[in-house]
């Protein structure tokens, strides 16, 4: 639900997109994740991943796919220890 | 061309989404931490959720499954470019476990809010966190009376094992909530120290 998802250059386009689909669009100009998303279209999540899974079939977005951070399903250590700099640094 | 191939790879990958969990007894202050730290307004979902119905005998004669909703609370904090930070309140009742099992997967660790008048309502936080062996943190919030509280004690009450933090916290005050998240990261970062080396490397 955390998943993270961006435009692709074909989104720049001005397709004729419906309503959900152009907002979905428009979010995610900057990354934004699933439960961002359900949460601007009061949708629960599992809805904004059926959308969002159109988008990306039709090319207009991008899922990241975060695997090299995880190892067993955690963040790694790089990951962790980018996290614990970031957040003292602020 | 070069300095192209690049920008491109590098926005292929984009930041990396974390979470940690935010959980403790009904009003404790979860919804007040993720608002203090949040860089958006604090959202929320309401998830639906399809429970089977509990306490009948015959389920053939209840084919349908019961429907219900429950809210969630999210907030977000951008750490550099390459890192977003999730914050995710638990809903409190016991009975929506299984909505923590999706939250607490690949999450970085959980906050475990405690109110000292009602430790025991935190008793059910702390149990599934260490069956699911997620890193987390004890952070007894600022309520009146927790001024002067025993970290010791308190761990004792948990029963907590002993590399588990415990650390008070006003969930009000933006800095105290990012002290206890900085110790829940280096909590985690201990935790995946000790498993990924032979012990004589580890602190």
């Amino acid at each position: 639900m955390e998943s993270l998802v961006t435009v692709t250059e074909r989104a720049g386009w001005g397709h004729d997109l419906q309503n959900e689909y152009r907002r979905i669009v428009e979010l995610a100009r900057r990354p934004v994740s699933l439960v961002e998303i359900g949460a601007a279209l009061a949708v629960p999540v599992a809805v904004a991943r059926v959308l969002v899974s159109d988008l990306v079939d039709g090319g207009f977005l991008d899922v990241h796919a975060p695997e090299p951070a995880f190892a067993d399903g955690r963040p790694t250590t790089a990951v962790l220890t980018r996290l614990l700099e970031g957040l003292r640094a602020r | 061309m070069r300095a192209d191939d690049r920008g491109k790879r590098s926005e292929r990958s984009g930041p990396i989404p974390l979470k940690i969990v935010v959980a403790g007894g009904f009003g404790v202050g979860k919804t007040t931490l993720v608002q203090s730290v949040s860089e958006i307004a604090p959202l929320s979902t309401d998830e639906p959720i399809t429970v089977a119905s509990v306490g009948v005998d015959d389920l053939r004669a209840v084919p349908d499954k019961t429907t219900t909703t429950v809210a969630l609370d999210f907030g977000r904090i951008s750490v550099g470019d390459s890192l977003v930070l999730y914050l995710f309140g638990t809903p409190g009742q016991d009975r929506f476990w299984f909505v923590w099992d999706e939250l607490v997967r690949g999450a970085v660790g959980a906050v475990v809010l405690v109110d000292l008048r009602r430790i025991a309502d935190s008793f059910p936080a702390v149990d599934y966190f260490e069956s699911r062996d997620l890193p987390f943190v004890v952070a007894v919030n600022a309520f009146p009376g927790a001024d002067r509280f025993h970290p010791a004690a308190v761990h004792d009450a948990l029963r907590l094992r002993a590399d588990v933090p415990v650390v008070p916290m006003d969930a009000r005050v933006r800095s105290s909530c990012l002290s206890t998240i900085i110790r829940l990261v280096e909590h985690a970062l201990d935790r995946s120290n000790v498993v990924r080396f032979p012990r004589s490397f580890s602190r």
